[in-house]
């Protein structure tokens, strides 16, 4: 069975990187299969491990509380429905409202009010002092509500240096990583698939 | 000088394949942020309980497994109970991949030493929901034993019975596990990314907000040193090196030959004014 | 009125789930518990009555002629394959449905990402270019990372590791931390406009 599922899976990442030729339409088939088989997956996942224990089981045990989750999920499916769309909003605003509602402290705290912290406490050390220079030129930078005239023009100038810093690591990291991937499917095509290494 | 860029493809296809034939065994260096981590873990005490989350996608397997591979390694070797669970769908089926293999690897019994509670989506509230109870969360495993029945998880409610949270990710939720977990119920929590992450996370290390990161291939490479169980992440080093320098070695070249072509246009031009 | 009714919703979620934050108590930490129960499921049966709009378009490409009704079919039997598994026989360890996750969807996927090895090499080589100060800038810290990060910046020279060190921990650091602060400033005031109604995109078109 591995055999098997061996020789497709070297069959469809050979149709994938045909789309390196040119597109064409065994790329095609398979990136539609992918898709596919991700739908299927999220709709098994979501199912069995979510809404089963999470939902069905407690409302089938007498949990009266539960109703009110089963009402609201059962208003998204409304939304396929155009003449009702109106309703499935209400779901949402509990989503969002609540998200937002979480996410309003957690977000002050720990991107804004701990971030200045760590950025104040080492000042008196030569990498101290940059850092206070990058973030301080850089949050310069985006602030576009006057023009960037007179001292704001040079700050803004610096903190730019600073992004391009910032961009140019994480294109290097990028890279590691898209290569990484690679990586691991040609193991696969030389070591499972035709065997001529050692996986 | 304009390139058919299906012979960079050739380029850089020959420059993974290559090393992985015939290997050049370069030597890999530990880091401090990786020894970071390593010596954290390395304080665990033998019964401490560490709960891994595997929130990553399928695409980032080949950088994801090998460093989950290694931490979960390292947790089962410190004698730590590990409690695997999934904030992304996809990270659901390789996360009981890996926890399975490796406890059976090192003959942990299910329950016991670890156990694998599954899925749970919209994670700020699965994250939030786990300070208060975790059996609230997760009533059940993945495999939908009750809770009750599951002797690890006798005596762990929530965030106060979790000595480290470690989050394997490929995105952004390590930002929801400082957000909501650390900032909130000041839970522990390390890192472990995908390459790409790095720079995003590094202000959180140095803010005391994550205790530390491991991040790449590179990363599980070091891992492996460290814990003396060399595998995928010391295979691809030499192909990740000679693919790197192939791709330096073309922005260098693309880059002298553009140098050179703006000065060839600006000699033309500066003759054609002197006539 | 029915407009109206979500946006009170919003502003009483929003507004409750901000303060209990601050208030230690046991029925709001249990209604806290239940709206987080809340959330999980209206977000898994919005994802669900997406994948079902998904599969009504996908039938609505077959019924069309053309080309589009084979990949169409393609995509619907890849979702058929999944269900029929994963109810069938179960999801648990050594079951089809791991197997064909395992086999066939993961490798897939890695498959269309390691794609981009290959752009982005074509990328740099084509339009990494240091015509200005910043550009040069800009270029040199990839340089410096992408030979510092592997084995061989080790074996250069040990500067180029301490390099990369100082370059991730300093000036990167900086220009990530100041975009962070602004994220969060920017995230809490677009929170709060949520909140008090005037940001309403998530109804959708008003």
């Amino acid at each position: 069975m591995n055999e098997i599922g061996t020789w497709f899976t070297a069959l469809v990442t050979l149709a994938i990187y045909s789309f390196l030729y040119r597109d064409n339409p065994f790329y095609k088939a398979a990136e539609y299969l992918l898709l596919g088989l991700t739908i299927g997956y999220s709709l098994v996942v979501s199912i069995k491990t979510v809404l089963w224990p999470g939902l069905v089981l407690p409302l089938a045990s007498g949990e009266a509380a539960k109703i009110i989750p089963l009402l609201l999920g059962g208003m998204m499916f409304i939304r396929l429905f155009p003449g009702l769309k109106t309703w499935s909003r209400i779901p949402l605003a509990v989503y969002v409202g609540a998200g937002a509602g979480v996410s309003i402290p957690a977000m002050l705290k720990a991107r804004v009010l701990q971030q200045i912290g760590a950025t104040t406490a080492n000042v008196t050390s030569l990498s101290g002092i940059i850092m206070l220079i990058g973030v301080i030129t850089t949050i310069l930078y985006f602030y576009f509500s006057r023009e960037h005239k007179g001292i704001l023009r040079p700050a803004a100038k610096i903190g730019t240096y600073y992004m391009m810093i910032f961009f140019g690591a994480t294109f290097g990291y990028t890279v590691m990583s898209r290569v990484t991937l690679l990586i691991g499917r040609v193991e696969f095509l030389l070591g499972d698939w035709l065997r001529v290494i050692t996986p | 000088m304009n390139i058919d860029r299906r012979i960079i493809f050739v380029i850089v296809a020959l420059a993974v394949a290559i090393p992985l034939v015939v290997p050049l065994d370069l030597p890999v260096a530990v880091t401090d942020e990786t020894r970071a981590v390593y010596d954290r873990l390395e304080m665990l005490d033998s019964g401490s309980v560490v709960l891994v989350s595997f929130d990553h996608e399928a695409s980032s397997l080949p950088e994801v497994r090998p460093l989950a591979e290694a931490i979960v390694n390292h947790c089962f070797m410190r004698k730590a109970r590990v409690i695997g669970l999934a904030l992304f769908a996809e990270g659901t089926a390789v996360g009981y991949d890996i926890l399975n293999d490796i406890a059976a690897q090192q003959g942990k019994v299910y329950g016991h030493d670890y156990v694998y509670l599954g899925y749970r989506p919209q994670y700020t509230a699965a994250i939030l929901g786990m300070g208060e109870s975790i059996r609230e969360v997760f009533p059940t495993d993945y495999d939908e034993t009750p809770w009750e029945e599951i002797p690890l998880l006798q005596g762990v409610h929530n965030y106060d019975d979790i000595d480290l949270v470690i989050s394997v990710a490929d995105g952004s939720l390590p930002t929801y596990w400082v957000e909501y977990a650390q900032a909130r119920y000041g839970q522990e929590v390390i890192a472990v990314l995908t390459a790409v992450m790095v720079t995003a996370y590094t202000p959180y290390v140095d803010a005391g907000q994550i205790s530390g990161i491991l991040g790449g291939l590179k990363g599980a490479a070091e891992y492996e040193k460290l814990i003396d169980r060399p595998a995928a992440g010391k295979r691809g080093m030499d192909a990740q090196a000679l693919t790197h320098l192939a791709i330096a070695v073309m922005i260098v070249v693309g880059n002298v030959i553009a140098f050179g072509a703006r000065r060839k246009k600006k000699t033309a031009v500066a003759g054609e004014h002197a006539v | 009125m029915l407009r109206k009714i979500p946006i009170a919703v919003c502003a009483v979620c929003g507004v409750f789930m901000a303060a209990q934050y601050f208030i230690i108590s046991g029925p709001v930490s249990d209604l806290y518990g239940a709206v987080l129960d809340w959330m999980q499921i209206i977000f898994v049966c919005a994802l669900l009555a997406g994948i079902l709009q998904v599969v009504m378009s996908q039938l609505k490409n077959i019924a069309r002629p053309g080309s589009g009704r084979v990949y169409s079919s393609i995509a619907l039997a890849g979702i058929a394959v999944m269900v029929v598994l994963g109810f069938g026989w179960g999801i648990s360890r050594g079951s089809p449905f791991l197997w064909m996750f395992d086999q066939v969807q993961a490798p897939m996927q890695t498959t269309v990402f390691s794609l981009l090895a290959f752009f982005v090499a074509s990328a740099a080589y084509r339009g990494f270019r240091a015509r200005h100060a910043e550009s040069v800038v800009l270029v040199l810290a990839a340089l410096i990372i992408l030979l510092g990060r592997v084995p061989l910046g080790e074996m250069i020279s040990p500067l180029v590791p301490q390099t990369v060190g100082w370059i991730l921990d300093v000036p990167a650091m900086a220009a990530k931390r100041a975009i962070l602060i602004g994220i969060g400033l920017g995230m809490t005031a677009t929170a709060i406009k949520v909140i008090a109604g005037m940001e309403r995109t998530y109804l959708g078109g008003r």
